[in-house]
């Protein structure tokens, strides 16, 4: 509570008499410097001999550059000042009066207005959108790439994995087929070294049947007394036998090129499942003008479409002990499904936990919102009063 | 809904010596039945797909 | 456009009149907090007390340097013209009444209700939060448990079928010697017609073995981690060479230095398939 309402609210004009030069005589606007000085005259405006604190400026035609603001408080003003004699009193009106435009801001108030901002975002955000849709590349950014879109390999399709839900696990049957495809083809040319025999179990097979395959394996243990390295049939602890000793035997038994190992391939390619997939199933003929090394097979989506590892699969290459078709593209479903359970062990838990955090945080989130709510009742419902003292 | 809440409050809520261990055992039972009840959801989403779903199968081969 | 000027200008004025911009008359150098003296021919009324409508100091002030005196004065408001008096008033428009807004429809309908729904969701939280809070540290706990390849590597398994009767095995696990003896029945009885509550370290054979004829023990002298030598030593048993400690046919420690009998480890025989697991 100011002043005013001890002095009984009487109107600011009883102490400010007012100073300014009759209207119609001014239509001024103060220069940069004028305000300090005059200001620091007001205050003692009643005393006599004091300065001249307002001296009326004769050109009304002197332009000054001025922000948008205070062009429109001119306007506003010099309206307010025709229109009243009382000119102080319209002031709270005309300070405010930023939004009620004459008719020469119109123009100022579509540019200020928040509907032609956001048409304008609009607009800037829809064509963007549009060229980069069309053209695959964001407008007046250059790019540059090192590779065609040949050498880089076709991007291959979507594929509907039955894991690929953010809540959908692994089809445990298809990583079993997927075993045995990878056992049986696979194998021959591509290591596993990152899964042991014991991981198998509880995934695809019962222990006894991972056991069965594990001392089928002849493994090199020692030393023993003699201080000789012996072999030994495989155990659960064991991991998955290669198919080479050393890379140099994987290179020489492939014409010079290295069969990557599997554990990790569908993490470590782009495209991950999807790519392996269309890898396997997507040999065909090289079109006419595309030269084909010796040795190497054309396929539309390996970088470099040339690659050194043949078609593997084809209708009938296994036979599943669940009766499933073995077609190429099944084959492939299930080797790929297998595949990226050795990459992603953890995937089926790891979903489990999500929904169980998804559903825990979203939850403590919520009551801890509505508890902040309730423990600021007390100062958001506060009211401040002042009595002022009574003056008789 | 009144007398719920105050047999609530006055059962549960009125001495902290009742409230805390309340909360700390509620809590160990939610821990419980939330895993339950979590996995029960991902089971019937997931029918057939999971190997305790198809391991029958192969033990009976024996 | 709000900006604040603030103007300092050595004047001379009468410490006692001066005029704010906001039509606040005040004397600077008066010490207006200060109380009156007592008036015996006052008329009993008007506050004695320190005044409570001093202007506050943001408000500007006056003062004395050896110059003179010398006014500050906040401006507040952009100077728009003639009238710029106006636009620094600090007043408030007077109401009648204090103007609060109606709250009535934020108010508990029932107290009640109210407080044990409050309470509900406490209590909540902390369960949410405890139940969290014990699953964070279980599992950071299950991190520093030995890990799935250690645990795998951790058990051995032993075809027992391949050890003939009264033969020893020395097996390794986890990088120790492991002894397997199968014994003869005539050791079984040895072994268990010892009076072995007079032994160092008294246990009876039934306590060492699970299966009569099989003995499982580690192959670590407890006296200082030699591997004793198989059937050796004055019974029958094994023989430290190290410092001449004489185990029986249990394993059970006679004579020399060491303070224990062998030791036996977690095993487990599974007779169907014939078959040892150690670990």
């Amino acid at each position: 509570m100011s002043a005013k309402d001890y002095y009984g609210g009487a109107p600011q004009q009883q102490y400010y008499p007012p100073q300014g030069p009759p209207p119609g005589q001014g239509g001024y606007y103060p220069g940069p410097q004028q305000p300090q000085q005059a200001y620091g005259a007001q205050p003692y405006g009643g005393q006599p001999g004091y300065g001249q604190p307002y001296q009326p400026q004769p050109p009304p035609q002197t332009v000054y550059v001025l922000p948008a603001g205070a062009l429109k408080n001119v306007a506003a003003l010099s309206g307010a000042r025709s229109t009243s004699l009382n000119a102080a009193r319209s002031l709270p009106r005309v300070r405010f009066a930023s939004s009620s435009a004459s008719s020469s801001s119109a123009f100022e108030s579509f540019t200020n207005s928040r509907a032609t901002l956001a048409s304008a975002t609009l607009l800037t955000v829809g064509s963007i959108a549009w060229y980069a849709n069309l053209y695959g590349t964001l407008p007046f950014i250059g790019e540059v790439h090192a590779n065609s879109p040949a050498e880089e390999g076709l991007h291959p399709a979507q594929y509907p994995w039955s894991h690929a839900g953010w809540l959908d696990s692994f089809d445990h049957a298809s990583i079993r087929r997927g075993y045995q495809v990878y056992r049986e083809v696979c194998a021959a040319c591509h290591s596993l070294d990152r899964i042991a025999w014991r991981n198998l179990v509880g995934v695809s097979h019962t222990v006894d049947e991972v056991k069965a395959m594990a001392e089928e394996v002849e493994y090199e243990d020692g030393p023993n007394d003699q201080g000789e390295m012996f072999t030994r049939p495989g155990k659960l602890s064991d991991y998955l036998p290669p198919p080479y000793p050393n890379e140099e035997a994987a290179r020489a038994s492939n014409q010079g090129a290295l069969p990557p190992d599997l554990s990790l391939i569908v993490k470590a390619r782009h495209g991950g499942a999807d790519y392996i997939f269309s890898l396997l199933t997507g040999y065909r003929d090289p079109p006419a003008g595309f030269e084909i090394r010796e040795g190497m097979n054309y396929n539309p989506y390996f970088p470099g479409n040339a690659i050194s590892m043949a078609r593997v699969l084809f209708d009938g290459l296994v036979e599943y002990d669940d009766g499933t078709p073995a077609t190429t593209s099944q084959m492939a479903k299930d080797v790929v499904t297998f595949l990226n359970w050795a990459a992603e062990p953890e995937h089926d838990e790891r979903k489990k936990a999500g929904l169980k955090a998804v559903i825990l945080f979203s939850a403590l989130t919520a009551i801890s919102l509505y508890v902040k709510r309730h423990k600021w009742t007390v100062i958001k419902t506060r009211k401040i009063q002042y009595n002022p003292p009574s003056s008789h | 809904m009144s007398a719920l809440a105050s047999t609530f409050y006055n059962a549960l809520v009125k001495r902290n010596s009742v409230f805390v261990p309340v909360i700390f055992t509620g809590a160990f039972a939610f821990s419980v039945g939330f895993d339950i009840g979590i996995t029960k959801l991902w089971d019937a989403r997931n029918q057939g797909k999971q190997w305790k779903d198809i391991r029958a199968k192969y033990i009976e081969e024996e | 456009m709000a900006t604040v000027h603030l103007s300092k200008k050595a004047v001379t004025i009468p410490t006692t009149v001066r005029t704010l911009s906001s039509g606040v008359p005040v004397a600077p150098l008066v010490n207006l907090a200060a109380r009156g003296g007592h008036d015996a021919h006052g008329h009993g009324h008007g506050a004695s007390g320190p005044r409570s409508d001093t202007p506050a100091r943001w408000a500007g002030g006056v003062s004395r340097t050896s110059s003179g005196f010398v006014s500050k004065t906040f401006q507040y408001s952009p100077v728009t013209g003639i009238h710029q008096k106006s636009l620094m008033h600090t007043s408030a428009v007077v109401r009648d009444a204090p103007q609060v807004p109606d709250f009535s429809k934020y108010e508990a309908k029932d107290p009640s209700t109210n407080r044990g729904l409050a309470y509900l969701m406490i209590g909540s939280l902390g369960l949410l939060s405890a139940s969290a809070a014990k699953s964070t540290v279980t599992e950071f706990l299950a991190t520093m448990s030995a890990s799935a390849d250690v645990l795998a590597m951790a058990k051995v398994e032993l075809e027992l079928s391949s050890i003939p009767e009264g033969k020893n095995v020395i097996i390794k696990w986890r990088g120790k010697p492991v002894f397997i003896r199968h014994r003869t029945q005539s050791e079984i009885e040895e072994a268990r017609s010892t009076d072995w509550k007079s032994l160092r370290d008294p246990e009876s054979d039934e306590a060492r073995t699970k299966k009569p004829e099989w003995l499982v023990m580690l192959g670590v002298c407890t006296h200082l981690g030699c591997v004793p030598i198989g059937e050796a030593g004055d019974y029958g048993g094994w023989f430290c060479p190290c410092h001449g400690s004489h185990y029986d046919i249990s394993g059970r420690i006679r004579k020399g230095p060491a303070p224990l009998n062998l030791e036996v480890p977690q095993y487990d025989i599974n007779e169907v398939d014939n078959k040892m697991v150690i670990g």
